[in-house]
């Protein structure tokens, strides 16, 4: 009842005129970036961060949700137009879209991914909304050591269980780390990997990293590569956007499934986005009356895999707003704005910012019906968008990214070290490593040690504090579990049947 | 570039991590874990996995997304790369002395290239108007501090 009085509250702020405008910017924003290749919600919101410091931040963060729910359902319209996801956890949902495209229903196939994006987004709001504070009681109980230990299950998560290859995940870790080490260390005031350059001393941005991996480095690999200014093929915008009788028969228990499928998942510290959907798209498949259908546009591959991926995207907030942990990329980038406006995260910001935090979640609710509106009447206009030349996307979002970061504190060396970063996001996208655990250890490596040395000062140098205090030493068993788990799984299948 | 050569690089990192390991200046404060062990903590974690990615490179069990087929890059690779860096080094290079608008339209027709676009009016016409764009609506509107637009702006 308190949650439902505070969701209230938070309710009166978010249908504020100025709120919401900045509610509909995010929307708006939002499906822009995920309708367009090369540009997410991490990039987008990392190049927003400059603003956070002339906007109140109960806008800036109701405009950032905006934006990463936008993004989550604009990814479906490339998916299903161009069979090019506009990001990961898209995939799946181009694999039958694009096929009813193709068979003349693009449609449909828009209108059951946007209503499902729909009913599983506010069935995950709804789901943060009642379990987010029995989490935030759970994690009042944290002390340093459960926090360095929740730190660790976070960064291994991230690294092992995500991407394609543990290896290439934990050099993507270990380099985040790293990279988060650089600067004045806040307990001695001792520079580190500074090479003695005063620019260095703040340590890395957020911003640069994120922009230069996600933007320049992309821009980069696809420039080298040369197919991009070749251009993919649109599809046209055929058939009408009105579902039949028997498209919502076949759609209605998809959504709900791939709901239930999206929320817990994506909140689980291994979770993201991109697990829920492909469970998601084989469960369809299992259960449908028409599995002859998937693979040439099964209507129920396109609704499962794409509320699957909305109910992720709010699942994902839950360990960001309740233990300061985040578990994607994007949840990286907002914990580095909650960071920029002074905002302690963690269990104390439903205490401390309680407006704040229950406007942004009143804001996903809205946020939802603000999609609806937008994504289906506006379609034609994100299929124009599909159609700009590569040349002027792709130097309008270099120019951006640039401007974002140059405006952020004037300095040229940012700029030269975004344009480093895409170097290393081109290597990185040509040999697969994973982009997340990088930016995620780049913004926990300073966190943990913190925490780290917490702990190690009230335990009085004891090590064995990690491993003796129960909920500390159970994630840390977890953690161990992940790291170890897949590499005998893979052992055991690889040995020959007796 | 290959997988092993990029593990050779990796090491090198390490390399110079180590190095810059042994310039941190020792703390006077007494306190658990000082400035030191964190950092070289990672950077053993870093060159173990290094060690093994190169291992593992060598033994041609690691990727190269450009070797599938379909993904190999067409003729021409360095130099549209080369182009987009160009860029970005125009920008920094003319920034301070040129303001905004002229260095970003500069920077926007080298990445423009980069993508196939001939360097021609047109280009120049429409980078300078997605420049002129962001610096009305990030300078003007919203306040970002992106210096002037011209060198003799007001």
């Amino acid at each position: 009842m308190e949650a439902f009085d505070a969701l209230m509250g938070g309710f009166a702020i978010a249908l504020q005129p100025t709120t919401l405008m900045w509610g509909f910017i995010g929307c708006f924003v939002g499906t822009l970036v995920g309708v367009l290749p090369g540009i997410g919600p991490a990039l987008t919101i990392a190049l927003l961060l400059p603003l956070t410091y002339h906007v109140p931040a109960t806008s800036m963060f109701v405009m950032f949700a905006g934006i990463y729910y936008g993004a989550a359902y604009g990814g479906s319209t490339t998916s299903i137009l161009l069979n090019t996801p506009g990001e990961s956890a898209a995939v799946v949902t181009a694999l039958e879209g694009n096929k009813m495209a193709r068979r003349g229903r693009a449609g449909q196939a828009l209108a059951t991914a946007a209503i499902g994006s729909f009913i599983a987004g506010t069935i995950g709001t709804l789901a943060l909304t009642f379990f987010a504070p029995l989490v935030v009681d759970a994690a009042l109980a944290f002390g340093p050591a459960e926090y360095f230990s929740l730190m660790v299950l976070s960064l291994v998560a991230v690294s092992a269980v995500l991407g394609n290859s543990m290896l290439r995940g934990l050099v993507a870790l270990s380099l985040g780390l790293l990279l988060g080490m650089i600067g004045v260390d806040l307990q001695t005031g001792q520079p580190r990997f500074t090479f003695g350059r005063p620019e260095l001393l703040d340590g890395i941005e957020v911003t640069v990293a994120a922009v230069g991996l996600f933007a320049v480095g992309e821009a980069m690999y696809l420039a080298w590569q040369g197919r991009e200014s070749k251009g993919g093929e649109v599809m046209k915008l055929s058939g009408s956007l009105w579902m039949s009788k028997k498209d919502w028969g076949r759609s209605w228990k998809a959504w709900f499934r791939g709901a239930f499928y999206g929320f817990p998942i994506g909140a689980m510290p291994a979770g993201g986005a991109e697990l829920p959907t492909l469970l998601s798209y084989y469960t369809e498949k299992k259960l449908s009356k028409h599995p002859e259908e998937f693979g040439h546009g099964a209507i129920e591959g396109v609704a499962g895999p794409e509320a699957a991926n909305n109910a992720a995207a709010a699942g994902v907030l839950m360990p960001l707003l309740t233990l300061g942990i985040p578990t994607s990329a994007t949840a990286a980038i907002m914990l580095s704005a909650f960071e920029g406006y002074g905002i302690q995260t963690g269990p104390q910001l439903f205490s401390q910012q309680g407006g704040l935090v229950w406007t942004l979640i009143a804001s996903l609710y809205i946020g939802n019906v603000i999609l609806l509106v937008l994504n289906l009447p506006l379609v034609s206009l994100w299929v124009k968008l599909l159609k700009i030349p590569p040349p002027w996307l792709y130097a309008g979002i270099i120019v951006i990214s640039t401007a974002g970061v140059y405006g952020a504190g004037n300095s040229v060396f940012n700029v030269g070290l975004l344009f480093v970063f895409g170097l290393l996001g081109y290597l990185m996208r040509r040999f697969d490593f994973p982009a997340a655990p990088l930016i995620v250890g780049l913004i926990l490596a300073p966190m943990a040690e913190q925490s780290m040395r917490q702990a190690l000062t009230i335990s009085q140098g004891e090590w064995s504090t990690f491993f003796t205090r129960p909920l500390s030493g159970s994630l840390m068993a977890v953690s161990l579990l992940l790291l170890v788990a897949p590499a005998l799984w893979q052992r055991l299948r690889a040995r020959p049947a007796p | 570039m290959t997988p092993l050569r990029l593990a050779l690089w990796l090491l090198a990192v390490c390399g110079v991590a180590a190095w810059q390991l042994t310039v941190i200046p020792q703390s006077l404060m007494q306190m658990t874990v000082g400035p030191v062990l964190a950092p070289a903590a990672i950077v053993a974690g870093l060159t173990l996995v290094a060690l093994v990615y190169g291992l593992s490179a060598w033994r041609g069990h690691q990727v190269d997304l450009s070797q599938e087929a379909g993904q190999e890059a067409l003729p021409g690779s360095t130099t549209r790369l080369l182009s987009l860096l160009a860029g970005g080094l125009v920008f920094i290079t003319l920034v301070i002395p040129l303001g905004f608008v002229l260095p970003a339209a500069l920077c926007g027709m080298c990445i423009a290239r980069a993508f196939d676009a001939p360097l021609n009016a047109k280009s120049a016409l429409i980078c300078g108007l997605i420049a002129t764009v962001f610096w009305v609506v990030f300078a003007r509107l919203l306040g970002v501090g992106l210096g002037p637009a011209l060198p003799f702006w007001v």
